[in-house]
């Protein structure tokens, strides 16, 4: 366990020093002057100028900018934002926590349904169940996100008028700003509303997870079919069939298990992917997460918050993969010695 | 008299056509095939076929409801636009730009991947572990944001945007085809060529690729039905095509102000991306389903 944590702790830091090199460069190859976009300071004076090009020592060798760059990363210093002139990390540290509980709260979702379902799936492999299954998990992934939300939003919030159709909580509510996570907020806050509260954030989270968790459940689906196949044709399969198990003792003892194992592996990959959908899915419901912030970044031309939010957002993404790993490392003793480097 | 077969000879087919024995096989992969093949027929031929051009306006029909309403017209089978646009015209001139590009951009992102990938399998050592790294933080980075960020250096515009599209779909491709040479390289077949005494290149180009075609042809269905919802993502949110072209996303975007009284303006550019992507993927699982079944054999 220790060579494997190594493992990864070492790929951890190739891969954010891989990531600080990208957005370092990104600040030559984005259109304007590298020391603004660097900073993010647009109306700077000529002698702050002067203190900034000194600071990200912009007169000295490429290496030197570099570090400097890194040490203000160190600091927390991401620059400020071009367009709102408030510091990137701030910003971030408000728009990240709401995406982070919707893709989780879709994670969830997708695997509650999708594990299960692929199981079902598998366990009657080549009769119409499977078969139904796999149609609709293949239309499912084949769904354009912004068309599904869009209907959403029209069948659920304005024909039938059930779930909310925008933002992360209504304004009658005050809850304050302490995670930013809002579920978490909300139980700290002593507010005596705090129920009904709980309950509107619920609500106004329910359609876009649901709809973010659609294409990845229907991947869980695929998965949970392939590795619950594959674990039903093992050999200790047939030992346990052998010893006069019954078809449900068989599934429920050894067949999930080892299935989950597999799946679980698979579920990080699938994390990049998820977040791309809730990133669409937040412009359509006005969620006030990263994604948004992000693409109304580009209609800003807001190179410096462009720069922190793929920094941020990747290194996130990347933290949830190693965790996953681990999960699986620890599920699984067989991955912690076979798997090499990569 | 002719005497065409004496003897019962055996026949080998190439890995290709074995591998389309076996797609033909399943009747609801050829009935996405057929869907396919009617996509790329439209994407080629749509400016011959189309009724009307794709910004032509007949101010006279503004938001026409498709022709079985009761207020449409049989002129414009599926209705107008705000600005009086056909949107029969205008969706199937969209598939040369959605459909037709993401196949553009996949067979491009193919040629590069491939190149890469079949040079890092010839190499080893810290090298290759670098390269391998190095895709692993792209895998990491979504699509998106990837995209997002090559758009924020280039500019907002379609053919900006396919070449974010490109860049993005490379790195599947390298681990693909990373993967397979290596793979091959293992085998005897190989071994008896290289004691001819041919050289990498040449095992690579006569020998490797015929037999990892079919892979690099299955993950490129993949990937196309993926470039064809990053097409179609990236032109609804406002940095892809802009704004007269017919893409199907940018069509959608356009639609979504008379959602709640012309539906239609985004129920069918959608349902078109929906049918592209289920052709696609459909093609996809089949060619899979074909690999898996030659591989058993």
């Amino acid at each position: 366990m220790l060579i494997f944590t190594l493992r990864r702790l070492n790929l951890f830091i190739f891969t954010i020093f891989l990531l600080t090199l990208l957005s370092f460069s990104l600040s030559f190859l984005f259109p304007g002057d590298q020391l603004i976009n660097i900073s993010g300071q647009v109306n700077a004076t000529p002698k702050q100028l002067i203190v900034l090009a000194e600071q990200y020592q912009t007169n000295n060798n490429i290496f030197q900018q570099y570090f400097a760059y890194i040490s203000h990363l160190f600091h927390g210093d991401l620059g400020i934002s071009m367009a709102s002139q408030l510091s990137i990390s701030t910003e971030i540290m408000s728009f990240l926590p709401a995406t982070i509980e919707l893709t989780l709260v879709a994670l969830f979702i997708a695997m509650l349904f999708g594990i299960p379902i692929g199981f079902i799936a598998a366990i009657n492999h080549r009769k119409a169940t499977d078969n139904i299954i796999l149609s609709i998990s293949m239309i499912g992934y084949s769904i354009p996100v912004f068309w599904l939300g869009l209907l959403a939003i029209l069948i659920f919030s304005i024909q039938l008028g059930w779930l909310p159709s925008a933002g992360q909580l209504s304004l009658l509510f005050e809850i304050e700003h302490v995670t930013g996570i809002q579920f978490i907020d909300i139980l700290l806050s002593d507010s005596p509303y705090k129920w009904q509260a709980f309950q509107d954030a619920s609500a106004h989270i329910f359609l876009p997870a649901c709809v973010i968790a659609l294409a990845p459940a229907t991947i869980f689906v695929r998965l949970a079919r392939t590795a619950m196949m594959d674990v039903l044709d093992s050999q200790y399969i047939r030992a346990a069939k052998a010893k006069g198990l019954s078809f449900k003792q068989i599934i429920y003892h050894h067949a999930i298990r080892n299935a989950m194992v597999h799946v679980i592996r698979d579920v990080g990959l699938q994390f990049a992917n998820l977040v791309t959908i809730a990133m669409v899915t937040e412009v359509i419901f006005s969620w006030p997460g990263i994604g948004r912030w992000l693409i109304e970044s580009i209609f800003q031309r807001d190179h410096t918050s462009i720069q922190g939010g793929l920094l941020v957002l990747s290194s996130f993404i990347f933290i949830v993969h190693i965790v996953i790993d681990f999960i699986y490392a620890a599920l699984n003793p067989l991955a912690r010695e076979s798997r090499h480097g990569t | 008299m002719a005497r065409d077969k004496i003897y019962l000879e055996e026949e080998f087919p190439s890995p290709l056509l074995q591998l389309w024995h076996n797609f033909k096989e399943t009747p609801v992969v050829m009935i996405g095939f057929s869907c396919f093949i009617f996509l790329t027929i439209l994407a080629l031929f749509s400016p011959l076929l189309t009724p009307y051009t794709s910004v032509e306006n007949h101010l006279d029909f503004l938001l026409l409801p498709p022709a079985w309403n009761d207020d449409g017209n049989v002129s414009f089978l599926l209705g107008t636009d705000n600005l009086g646009r056909d949107m029969l015209s205008r969706l199937m001139h969209g598939t040369s730009l959605t459909f037709g590009l993401s196949f553009v951009v996949v067979l491009i992102s193919l040629g590069i991947g491939l190149v890469i990938g079949s040079l890092s399998a010839l190499t080893s050592g810290i090298k290759s572990s670098f390269l391998n790294h190095f895709l692993d933080v792209i895998l990491s980075i979504p699509s998106l944001l990837l995209a997002i960020v090559i758009v924020a250096i280039l500019g907002p515009g379609l053919s900006n945007t396919l070449w974010a599209i490109i860049i993005v779909l490379i790195p599947q491709f390298v681990h693909i085809t990373r993967n397979a040479v290596t793979q091959e390289f293992r085998k005897d077949y190989v071994l008896a060529s290289r004691l001819d005494g041919a050289s990498s290149f040449r095992i690579l180009y006569h020998s490797v690729f015929p037999n990892i075609l079919e892979k690099l042809i299955s993950q490129a269905t993949l990937a196309q039905s993926a470039a064809i919802l990053d097409i179609a993502a990236l032109g609804f949110l406002g940095l892809g095509a802009q704004i007269p072209m017919a893409e199907w996303g940018a069509m959608l975007k356009n639609g979504i102000d008379l959602f709640y009284i012309a539906p239609w303006t985004v129920y069918l550019p959608g349902l078109a991306i929906l049918f592209a992507v289920v052709a696609t993927n459909l093609v996809g699982e089949g060619m899979r389903h074909a690999l898996k079944v030659s591989k058993e054999a």
